[in-house]
């Protein structure tokens, strides 16, 4: 019997604008309408959607981040508040695009790994578990010394990983893993978060534009347009059969490649 | 690292050479002048260079490279002390309005342009109206004026920082605004202080100088380079070097201090910047 | 008589290659991609062709366009062939744009600059070429301002700009990727419908090999700062002779197989 890790009750946010586009006063802007998703432990969730879908906005509101304008989000049967769990880092972590960017870069690898750690007092020798997490992501120690401008983009994002795991955490939300990073590493990373993620029984959400992205790592799918899910599934149903317009708009708009002979 | 950041970056050669000539003089002030700059010597009246007097003597004989020497102290005094009030009321106060929330950053960044308004000048002649013009009160003025200054750049980048992608990491790491701003944005604005800092000195030393000259400043007898040039004023073309000396020390601080600035950007941009594909 | 022979293009920054010695040429009415990852040199290829190198960067080589020799020529030489004889779309609309000025003035800028029109006359074919590129409410777009439009509509905009004096070369590098998949579609289509129109030349540059399949006749692979492999799509598609061809394409078809369910993965 699958337990239920996070669920999303009539989730909405509206953001106010300053001033419409057309200058015609104060315009809303409804983020997110009326969501129900559910996640079990163990999932592998892929959310689809473009920039406007409400991807960005979701993925804030499931960290604890941000404030839903109404409903709610429930981890384990908990309501999240923003800003009064702190317990709620140690569970849910994150991988973010840029790992240019996400990784400060005034710190050592080290130090970018300890601060989770610290953060949420976890009870650890702190050193070791750096070690033992570096080496899960296929990093060496001698890692520990260096500045993220002296890595490679695939290296970083290891280091980001690396990073999301080290509190070891419940749910791993991974957002746009691997779009930043040149297209013969991806296959690399993607390959090392569906293995830790299994092997540490961790529930994975993949945000992704990138349907191979999606259908390599998730099993069941969501498809997000203008805040509101508009299909839903097995990934390998939405993908073979899409019955909503917009996934088959998704889907037919993919550049093939030519066929081989 | 210091000798790596020297290499080639005559900005920075230049300007710490500079510098450092000016603390020499502040440490010799201590140690001996040629003679006491107060010393009054009538038969010296506006001698010019000579063995007696390296640099001449002004109008009632007292030597002028004695006065360029103690003259040091105030103008470093004075910088270095409004230097950091500057920073310290400036950072804080940019670093405060940049986490503050939305309702309250409004009033706040009205309130520094608001300060940015009143220039040292002004701010000087208020409180020597109230306190009596003196060092001290040169300083504050100055101070306060820059820090206004630097809380609007502090603010900015300090925002820049804040909305970056490594900042959200942390708080989904789980760490507090005070550690945010301690791990993250403190380290990532050393550049940009720096570089102000910079800055906030050569604008002091000119400002002390310019406040002296109005005789908002340092009260006499004790030397000061910019009330040197008030008082050289109308012997100008009887001897110009009265004027002359003090002008070159004081061009020698305000630019050797601006190349250090220079230098030190030099030094952290390239390593900031990389060049991708 | 070749439209763009780029001949021992070498582009150093100090000691450090990033170009090394490439040479391709571009008949007229051609398309060619520049294929490749970060910091195989394809950008700064382009860049090169423009005559928009960093003062810090040495070139050396040639680069014939027109039959007119490129490298070492002054930029206000080359700033008369810059948005007249060739057009670039950038990656990122959004900050390839002035955000200052408005839409109409942008489009209508190098046809001031090079054709000597007045700003209505500008402004009058403005209203065309958004027309062309397939803007909506064009009388709209011309007085709004970058921030007020998409990333889509930026980017038809950019192209609008490009080919505002009939360009015989266009420089389009990395011009979808920045956004959406369903818009990237769309803008793609653009590009090729209008190259084909004004028989211009296309130069594309890009990291996604589906796409310059679908937009080009002849790809370049590059890799650090060389080309590894110069032919036909259909050549490089069916037999990549250069490993590291091979292992792009094995990456691409990878990724779509595990999107099609043929994946080793699932």
């Amino acid at each position: 019997m699958s337990q239920l890790v996070l669920e999303t009750k009539d989730l909405s946010r509206t953001y106010k604008l300053a001033k419409g586009a057309s200058g015609s006063g104060k315009a809303l802007r409804h983020a997110l309408i009326d969501l129900n998703i559910s996640v079990n432990a163990g999932d592998r969730l892929g959310i689809v959607g473009e920039s406007g879908s409400g991807k960005t906005t979701l993925v804030r509101l499931l960290l604890g981040l941000d404030t839903p304008t109404s409903g709610s989000v429930e981890f384990k049967g908990q309501t999240l508040v923003a800003g009064k769990m702190p317990w709620l880092r140690k569970e849910v972590q994150i991988v973010f695009q840029d790992p240019r960017s996400s990784l400060d870069p005034r710190m050592k690898i080290s130090e970018i790994i300890r601060e989770p750690l610290v953060c949420l007092g976890i009870n650890e020798d702190h050193d070791a578990r750096i070690n033992e997490v570096l080496q899960s992501v296929g990093l060496e120690q001698a890692m520990r010394e260096r500045y993220p401008h002296e890595l490679s983009g695939g290296q970083r994002q290891r280091v980001a990983i690396a990073r999301a795991l080290a509190p070891r955490p419940t749910v791993l939300i991974a957002d746009e893993p691997v779009s930043a990073l040149d297209v013969l590493v991806r296959d690399q990373i993607l390959e090392l978060i569906a293995e830790l993620t299994k092997n540490l029984g961790i529930t994975l959400i993949l945000v992704s534009h990138d349907l191979s992205v999606i259908a390599r790592l998730c099993d069941r799918v969501i498809v997000m347009k203008d805040g509101v899910v508009v299909e839903s599934g097995n990934t390998r149903q939405v993908f073979d059969n899409p019955t909503h317009a917009f996934t088959r708009a998704l889907i037919a708009a993919i550049p093939r490649l030519p066929q081989s002979l | 690292m210091i000798r790596k950041a020297m290499k080639g970056n005559v900005s920075l050669i230049a300007g710490s050479i500079m510098v450092s000539i000016t603390f020499a003089l502040l440490i010799l002030s201590f140690i001996w002048t040629p003679y006491d700059p107060l010393a009054v010597n009538a038969d010296d009246s506006f001698a010019g260079i000579s063995m007696r007097h390296i640099l001449g003597a002004d109008k009632i004989g007292r030597d002028i490279l004695s006065q360029i020497i103690v003259g040091s102290r105030v103008t470093l005094f004075v910088a270095a002390l409004a230097v950091t009030i500057a920073m310290t009321l400036g950072v804080s106060a940019g670093i405060i309005i940049a986490i503050a929330s939305r309702k309250y950053q409004s009033p706040m960044i009205y309130a520094v342009n608001i300060a940015l308004a009143f220039p040292a000048a002004l701010l000087a002649i208020i409180l020597a109206a109230i306190y009596g013009a003196s060092t001290i009160t040169a300083v504050a003025a100055i101070g306060l004026a820059t820090a206004a200054a630097v809380a609007q750049v502090t603010r900015r980048t300090a925002h820049g920082i804040l909305a970056s992608d490594y900042v959200l990491a942390a708080h989904a790491s789980g760490a507090s605004t005070w550690r945010i701003i301690r791990k993250h944005v403190m380290p990532n604005l050393r550049a940009s202080l720096l570089i102000q800092a910079s800055a906030v000195v050569s604008v002091s030393v000119l400002a002390e100088s310019s406040l002296s000259y109005l005789g908002l400043g340092t009260p006499p007898p004790a030397p000061s380079w910019g009330r040197m040039l008030a008082g050289s004023q109308q012997y100008l073309f009887v001897n110009p070097l009265l004027a002359i000396w003090p002008g070159i020390a004081i061009v020698i601080v305000v630019l050797g201090f601006n190349l250090v600035g220079d230098g030190v950007r030099e030094v952290f941009d390239p390593t900031l910047r990389r060049i991708d594909s | 008589m070749s439209l763009l022979e780029v001949n021992n293009l070498t582009i150093a920054f100090g000691n450090k290659k990033v170009v090394d010695s490439i040479s391709f040429s571009l008949d007229k009415g051609a398309r060619i991609g520049l294929i490749g990852e970060s910091g195989s040199g394809k950008s700064m290829t382009s860049l090169a062709i423009m005559g928009l190198l960093p003062d810090t960067a040495t070139v050396s080589g040639s680069i014939t366009f027109e039959g007119q020799e490129l490298i070492g020529l002054s930029d206000r030489d080359h700033s008369r062939l810059r948005g007249n004889r060739i057009g670039m779309v950038f990656q990122e609309p959004l900050t390839a744009l002035n955000p200052l000025m408005r839409i109409g003035k942008q489009i209508a800028g190098p046809l001031m600059i090079h054709k000597g029109q007045s700003l209505k006359a500008g402004l009058e074919n403005a209203l065309e070429l958004c027309i062309k590129v397939g803007l909506p409410d064009p009388d709209r777009i011309l007085r709004a301002y970058p921030h007020q439009l998409s990333g889509g509509q930026r980017q038809r905009i950019g192209l609008a700009i490009a080919l505002a004096c009939d360009p015989a070369l266009l420089i389009a590098d990395e011009p979808t990727t920045a956004l959406d998949v369903t818009v990237q579609q769309e803008v793609l289509n653009l590009i090729n419908t209008l190259v084909q129109e004004e028989r211009s030349s296309l130069v594309f540059v890009t990291h996604d090999l589906p796409v310059v399949a679908a937009m080009t006749e002849n790809v370049a692979v590059m890799q650090l700062g060389k080309i590894v492999e110069n032919a036909s799509v259909a050549t490089l598609f069916h037999a990549p002779a250069h490993e590291y061809s091979r292992r792009l394409i094995s990456a691409a078809r990878s990724a779509e197989d595990s999107f099609s369910g043929k994946g080793a993965h699932q």
